[in-house]
C-alpha cells in the first residue's frame, strides 16, 4: 500500500506586534501560551493521519518566534508521524529582527531549507505605515545572515499599492530587493481587510484610499523589472528565479508565447527550481494537512478547519479532543470550481489532463460555455490542453474565477 | 346606537403635526386600548409606517366615551395621512365624517397641508375643531398659533384648544369638543341601506374588506347586498367595527362607521367610492362617490430577473387592493424587457410602493426615472397621451407637445424668499403673488411644470429653507412647451429606459449633469463604457466610465479557500441585482440618476 501524499502546514499564531494591515489568525502578547501551544501541536501531530509530506511549511504569524528547542521537538514528532523525504521542501516564515545568526544556523540543522522573510518595503515611512517592527537594514542583515547560515532558497515578501505610494518609490523597492538576490519574491497588492487599523484610518479619511489603477501599473512594472532580472512570474503574486546562471537569462513574460508551456506537459517546477512547491499544492487544489490553530486541511472531498484561537486549540487538545471545528464537504461540482479559482492563478493554468484525471470529464465538457465567454472577453486562453489567464485576465482574475463558481 | 349619540370625525393636519399621536391619546382616554397595549402611533400598523414615522393609509377606530353630560357616545375616529401625496386618502375619509380635528403644531404653525386639508374639509361641509398641539415644546408659541387659526377660521382665541398629544395635556377637552360641536349623523334609519365605501383592504380569508360609513338604514351579516355602480351582489361574511382590530358586531346601524367583509376577490368588483345597498330593497340613488384618484407621476417598474415578472404582477395586484390610487399596465422596454408602467400620486407614493414590493414581496426591481403624462398633438391633429419618454412618436409627426402645469403654494418664513425664488425660477416657474400670513410668514404662489416639480423639488425646498418651508399643489392645466427627447446612450446604444423629456433650454445642462452622474454610478466594467446624451441623434454631452484595470485577490492559499470562495460568490450574487444591458451592467441608481443631479 502506498501512503497518500499531502503537503503539511504548521500554523504559528504569535507575533511581536500586530501589523496595521493584518487580519491573519495571529496574536501579539500571548507568548506565555507558546510552551502549551507546542505541546498541543505535538498532540495533534501524533494523532494525525499518516501521509507522505514532500513539503512542509511553517507559517504564521511569526514562526521564527518559536525557540529552537521547541522546533526541534516538533520536527521530531513530524518525522515520526509523516514521512518526510530527504529532498522535501521545508519552509519557515520569519520576520527580520527575530532571526539572529545562531538561530538561522539552528534552523538549517533542523532541516529547514527555505526561508521566507517578511520584508514588505525598503522605505522606513512605509514600514511604519504598515506597522512593521523592523527596518529595511534589519531585512538586509537577515538576508546576509541567512546566506551565511547556508540558506540557498530565500523568499522576500513585499506589499505595493500603499496609500500615497508612488510608482517611483515602488521601483526603488523592487530594485533594492533584487540587489539582495532572492530566489523567490512574493509581491502582494495591499488589501484593506475588515477591522484592521489601516482600513479604519482610511475610512476616517486620515489616509488616501489605495488607487487600483496605480496598483495595476505597479504590478506591470514589477513584471517587467523582474522578467529582465530573470524571474518567472508563475502565480498572480509570486515570482521565482530561473536556474542561477551567468549571465542571467531574461525570463519570458506571462503573456509571451511559450512563457511557461515549453512542452504540453511542462509545469511550473520545470521552468524554475525555486517555485514554492508547497504553495503549488494549494493552487493545484491537491491534498494538504494543516496543524495548529485555525489551520485548514483538504483531502478526499472534505475541507476541515481547526478552532481559531490558540487558547481554544490548546484546551481542545489538552482535553484529548480533536481541534477540527468546521468540516465542509465539497461536492465534485464545487471542487471543479475551486480547482479553476485556484489553478487559474498559476501561469501554467489548469491542465486539462489533470482535471480529467481527477473528475473523469474534461474542461471543455464541464466549462465549455464559460471558457468560450471568457475567451471572447480576452480574459482567458484555452488551447485544448490547458486554460490560462491572459495578461488582462491576470489583473481581472476575480471576474474569471467567479464564472466557475456555482 | 341612537344616531344622536354618534359622532364621526377625522383628524387632519400637515405632516408630522401629531395626528397619530393625538389619536393614541384619544384611544387611551376612552379606554379603547388598554395602557399596557399602547405603543406610539398605534394606528400606524404597516412596517413602513412605523419605520418612517408617517401615516400612509387612513385608519378608522370606534371608541366609546362617557361625556361630561353623563351620556355615553360612540365616537368614530379616522386618522389620516399628512403627506401631500396622500391628500386623496384624506378626501375619502372626509366623506365619512361630520367633523374634523384640525391639528396644528404649536411651533410650526399653519403649513401648506394644514390649509389644503382644511379646504377639503370645508368643501365637504365638515365642522372644524381647531387644535393647537405640542404645547409642551419649549419652542412652542401656542398663543400666536391660536391667533393664526382665529384669523383663518374666526372665533375667539380661547376657543382654540391647546393640547399636548405627547404629554396627554387637555385631551379630555378635545373629546368634549367633539361631542358638543360635531353634529350627529343625519341619515334615516327607516330608509333602505346606503353605505359609502371609503376605503378597503384585502384579506386572504375574508376577501375585500370594505370600510363603510352607513348613511341610511343598516347592514347585517348574512343579508344580501349589492354594489350600486357595478351591480355585483354579495352576502357579507362579517360585519363589524375597528377597535382598532376587526371586531365583529353582526350589524352596523345608521350613522355608524365600520367594515363589511364582502368575500369578493377583486377590487374591480368592490370599488372605493361605491355605495352598498340591500339586494332586496335597493335604494333608488347611490351616494355621491369620489372622483377617482388621478396619478400624476409615472415610472416603469421592472424585475431585475425576467422570471419574476408574474410575481411582480401578482404583487402589484395585491397592493392595488389596498391602494386604489395605484394604477399599472404592462410595458415592454428594449433595455429592461417586461415590466409595468405604473402611475402614482407623487414621488413619495412611488417610493412607498417600490419599497413595499421589494420588502413585502421579496422582489428585486429596477424603477425608471419618473415622468409626467404629456399630451402629443400629431401633425394629423390627433392628441395622444404619453407617460413614458420611450413612447414619444417620431419627432417629424409631432405638431406640439403639451405638459401638465401645477399651481404651487409655498409656505415659508419670509427670510427664505430669496433662495426659494432662485430655486423656482431655475425650474421654469412663473412667479405669482406673495401673501403675508403675518409679519414673518408668507405664502408664495407659482405656476410650474409638473415635470420640474417631481424631480425632488420637495427635498430641495426643504434644504434651501432649513426645513421651514412646506408646499402644496394643484393641477392647473396643460400647456405647450418647447420639449425635446433626451436620449442616453450607454456603450453607443440608446437605452430606452433612460430617455427623458426635457425643455430645450435645459437640455444641454441636464444632459451633461446626467452623464456625469451616470459615470459615478455605473460600476467600472472590463472595457471603457462611453455614456452620451443626445437629442435627435446629435450628441450633446459625453463621459466615459474607465475600464476596470485590476480586480484580483492578492492572496489565496490553503487556509483561505473557503473564505475567498465565499467572497467571490457574494460578488457574483451582487451582480445579479443589476441589469445586464448588452455587455454593460447597469445598477438601479443609474435609472434614477436624474433625481440626484447637482444644482437642479
Ligand atoms: N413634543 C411633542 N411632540 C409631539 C406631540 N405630538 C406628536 N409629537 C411628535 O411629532 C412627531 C409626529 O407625530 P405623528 O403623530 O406621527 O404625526 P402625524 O401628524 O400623524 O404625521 P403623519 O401621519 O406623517 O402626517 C412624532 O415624533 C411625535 O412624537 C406633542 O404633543 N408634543
Ligand atoms: S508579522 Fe505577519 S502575521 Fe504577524 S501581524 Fe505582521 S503581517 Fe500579521
Ligand atoms: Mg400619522
Amino acid at each position: 500500500m502506498t501512503t497518500a501524499e499531502a503537503a503539511a502546514y504548521v500554523h504559528v499564531p504569535f507575533c511581536r506586534a500586530r501589523c496595521a494591515y493584518c487580519d491573519f489568525n495571529t496574536y501579539a502578547g500571548i507568548d506565555h501560551l507558546i510552551p502549551a501551544y507546542g505541546d498541543a501541536l505535538r498532540a495533534e501531530l501524533r494523532a494525525a493521519p499518516h501521509a507522505r509530506a514532500r513539503t512542509l511549511y511553517f507559517g504564521g504569524g511569526t514562526p521564527s518566534i518559536l525557540p529552537l528547542d521547541l522546533l526541534a521537538e516538533l520536527f521530531h514528532v513530524l518525522r515520526l508521524t509523516l514521512h518526510i523525504p530527504s529532498d522535501a521542501e521545508v519552509t519557515l516564515e520569519a520576520n527580520p529582527g527575530t532571526v539572529p545568526p545562531a538561530y538561522l544556523r539552528g534552523l538549517r540543522e533542523l532541516g529547514v531549507n527555505r526561508l521566507s522573510l517578511g520584508a514588505q518595503s525598503i522605505h522606513e515611512d512605509e514600514l511604519r505605515l504598515l506597522g512593521r517592527i523592523h527596518t529595511w537594514a534589519e531585512t538586509a542583515e537577515a538576508v546576509e545572515a541567512a546566506r551565511a547560515a547556508g540558506f540557498d532558497n530565500l523568499n522576500l515578501d513585499f506589499i505595493y499599492g500603499l496609500p500615497g505610494q508612488t510608482l517611483a518609490r515602488w521601483q526603488e523597492t523592487l530594485e533594492a530587493a533584487l540587489r539582495l538576490g532572492p530566489e523567490h519574491l512574493s509581491l502582494y497588492a495591499l488589501t484593506l481587510e475588515e477591522g484592521t487599523p489601516l482600513k479604519s484610518r482610511i475610512a476616517r479619511g486620515e489616509l488616501r484610499p489605495p488607487d487600483e489603477d496605480l496598483a495595476a501599473e505597479m504590478v506591470e512594472l514589477a513584471e517587467e523589472v523582474l522578467a529582465d532580472a530573470g524571474y518567472f512570474h508563475y502565480e498572480i503574486s509570486n515570482w521565482a528565479r530561473l536556474e542561477a546562471q551567468s549571465p542571467k537569462p531574461r525570463a519570458k513574460r506571462w503573456w509571451e508565447p511559450g512563457a511557461w508551456n515549453l512542452k504540453p506537459e511542462a509545469f511550473s517546477e520545470d521552468i524554475s527550481p525555486f517555485v514554492c512547491r508547497h504553495n503549488l499544492t494549494y493552487w493545484r487544489n491537491e491534498p494538504y494537512l494543516g496543524f495548529g490553530a485555525g489551520a485548514a486541511s483538504w483531502r478526499e472531498g472534505r475541507r476541515w478547519t481547526n478552532v481559531r484561537h490558540p487558547a481554544d486549540y490548546i484546551a481542545r487538545l489538552e482535553a484529548g479532543r480533536s481541534p477540527a471545528e468546521e468540516v465542509e464537504e465539497i461536492p465534485p461540482r464545487l471542487e471543479m470550481g475551486e480547482m479553476m479559482m485556484m489553478g487559474l492563478r498559476l501561469a501554467e493554468g489548469v491542465s486539462d489532463g489533470r482535471f480529467r484525471a481527477r473528475f473523469g470529464q474534461g474542461l471543455e465538457e464541464v466549462f465549455g460555455e464559460e471558457l468560450a465567454r471568457l475567451q471572447d472577453l480576452e480574459l482567458l486562453e484555452w488551447d485544448g490542453r490547458a486554460a490560462r489567464l491572459t495578461p488582462r485576465g491576470r489583473l481581472l482574475g476575480n471576474q474569471v474565477f467567479r464564472c466557475f463558481l456555482p | 346606537m341612537d344616531p344622536a349619540r354618534i359622532r364621526n370625525f377625522c383628524i387632519i393636519a400637515h405632516i408630522d403635526h401629531g395626528k397619530s399621536t393625538l389619536a393614541d391619546r384619544l384611544l387611551e382616554v376612552t379606554g379603547t386600548i388598554p395602557e399596557r397595549e399602547m405603543t406610539a402611533q398605534v394606528l400606524d400598523t404597516m412596517d413602513l409606517e412605523r419605520e418612517k414615522g408617517v401615516t400612509i393609509k387612513a385608519s378608522a377606530v370606534r371608541m366609546v366615551y362617557q361625556a361630561a353630560d353623563g351620556e355615553t357616545y360612540e365616537l368614530n375616529l379616522i386618522d389620516t395621512p399628512g403627506h401631500v401625496d396622500f391628500s386623496y386618502e384624506v378626501s375619502r375619509a372626509l366623506a365619512a365624517c361630520e367633523g374634523a380635528l384640525l391639528v396644528v403644531d404649536a411651533f410650526q404653525g399653519i403649513e401648506a397641508q394644514t390649509l389644503a386639508n382644511l379646504y377639503l374639509a370645508l368643501e365637504a361641509g365638515l365642522e372644524i375643531i381647531p387644535v393647537v398641539n405640542k404645547i409642551d415644546l419649549s419652542s412652542a408659541r401656542p398663543d400666536e398659533v391660536a391667533m393664526e387659526l382665529v384669523d383663518l377660521l374666526g372665533g375667539a382665541p380661547e376657543e382654540m384648544l391647546q393640547v399636548s398629544a405627547k404629554e396627554g395635556i387637555n385631551i379630555q377637552a378635545v373629546l368634549e369638543a367633539v361631542v358638543r360641536q360635531v353634529p350627529p349623523p343625519s341619515g334615516r334609519p327607516d330608509r333602505p341601506l346606503r353605505a359609502l365605501i371609503f376605503d378597503s383592504h384585502y384579506d386572504p380569508y375574508k376577501g375585500v374588506v370594505a370600510y363603510v360609513r352607513v348613511v341610511d338604514g343598516a347592514v347585517r351579516k348574512g343579508e344580501p347586498l349589492v354594489l350600486m355602480s357595478t351591480g355585483v351582489g354579495t352576502e357579507p361574511i362579517e360585519v363589524g367595527v375597528f377597535t382598532p382590530g376587526m371586531h365583529p358586531t353582526g350589524r352596523l346601524g345608521t350613522g355608524e362607521v365600520g367594515y363589511v367583509a364582502t368575500g369578493l376577490k377583486t377590487v374591480q368588483e368592490c370599488r372605493v367610492g361605491d355605495t352598498l345597498t340591500d339586494a332586496d330593497t335597493p335604494a333608488p340613488e347611490p351616494l355621491p362617490g369620489y372622483r377617482p384618484a388621478k396619478p400624476m407621476v409615472f415610472a416603469g417598474i421592472y424585475p431585475t430577473e425576467a422570471e419574476d415578472y408574474n410575481g411582480l404582477r401578482d404583487a402589484l395586484e395585491k397592493l392595488r387592493l389596498n391602494d386604489a390610487a395605484l394604477v399599472f399596465e404592462p410595458e415592454t422596454s428594449q433595455a429592461l424587457q417586461f415590466g409595468f408602467r405604473c402611475g402614482f400620486l407623487g414621488l413619495f407614493h412611488m417610493e412607498i410602493i417600490q419599497e413595499r414590493l421589494e420588502r413585502e414581496y421579496g422582489l428585486d426591481l429596477i424603477a425608471t426615472a419618473p415622468s409626467v403624462a404629456y399630451q402629443i398633438v400629431t401633425t394629423q391633429g390627433e392628441t395622444l397621451e404619453v407617460s413614458s419618454p420611450a413612447d414619444l412618436p417620431d419627432p417629424a409627426t409631432i405638431q406640439e407637445i403639451r405638459e401638465p402645469w401645477m399651481q404651487i403654494q409655498i409656505f415659508t418664513p419670509a427670510e427664505y424668499i430669496g433662495p426659494i425664488m432662485e430655486l423656482m425660477t431655475r425650474r421654469r416657474a412663473e412667479v405669482g403673488t406673495t401673501e403675508y400670513l403675518d409679519a414673518r410668514r408668507v405664502v408664495l404662489h407659482y405656476r410650474m411644470p409638473l415635470a420640474e416639480m417631481i424631480v425632488d423639488l420637495h427635498d430641495r425646498l426643504k434644504s434651501a429653507t432649513r426645513g421651514y418651508a412646506s408646499l402644496d399643489y394643484t393641477f392647473d392645466g396643460y400647456r405647450p412647451g418647447d420639449l425635446v427627447k433626451l436620449d442616453i446612450l450607454v456603450n453607443k446604444e440608446p437605452v430606452d429606459a433612460l430617455a427623458l423629456i426635457v425643455h430645450r433650454d435645459q437640455a444641454y445642462e441636464k444632459g451633461s449633469a446626467l452623464v456625469r452622474k451616470m459615470k459615478e454610478v455605473i460600476p467600472r466594467q472590463m472595457f471603457p463604457v462611453p455614456i452620451q446624451a443626445a437629442i435627435g441623434g446629435r450628441i450633446i454631452a459625453r463621459a466615459t466610465v474607465k475600464a476596470l484595470r485590476k480586480d484580483v485577490l492578492a492572496k489565496c492559499y490553503g487556509g483561505d479557500v473557503t473564505r475567498k470562495r465565499k467572497l467571490l460568490e457574494r460578488q457574483k450574487a451582487g451582480k445579479k441585482r443589476m441589469k445586464q444591458f448588452g455587455r454593460v451592467t447597469i445598477p438601479q441608481e443609474a435609472f434614477l440618476a436624474v433625481l440626484r443631479l447637482e444644482g437642479g
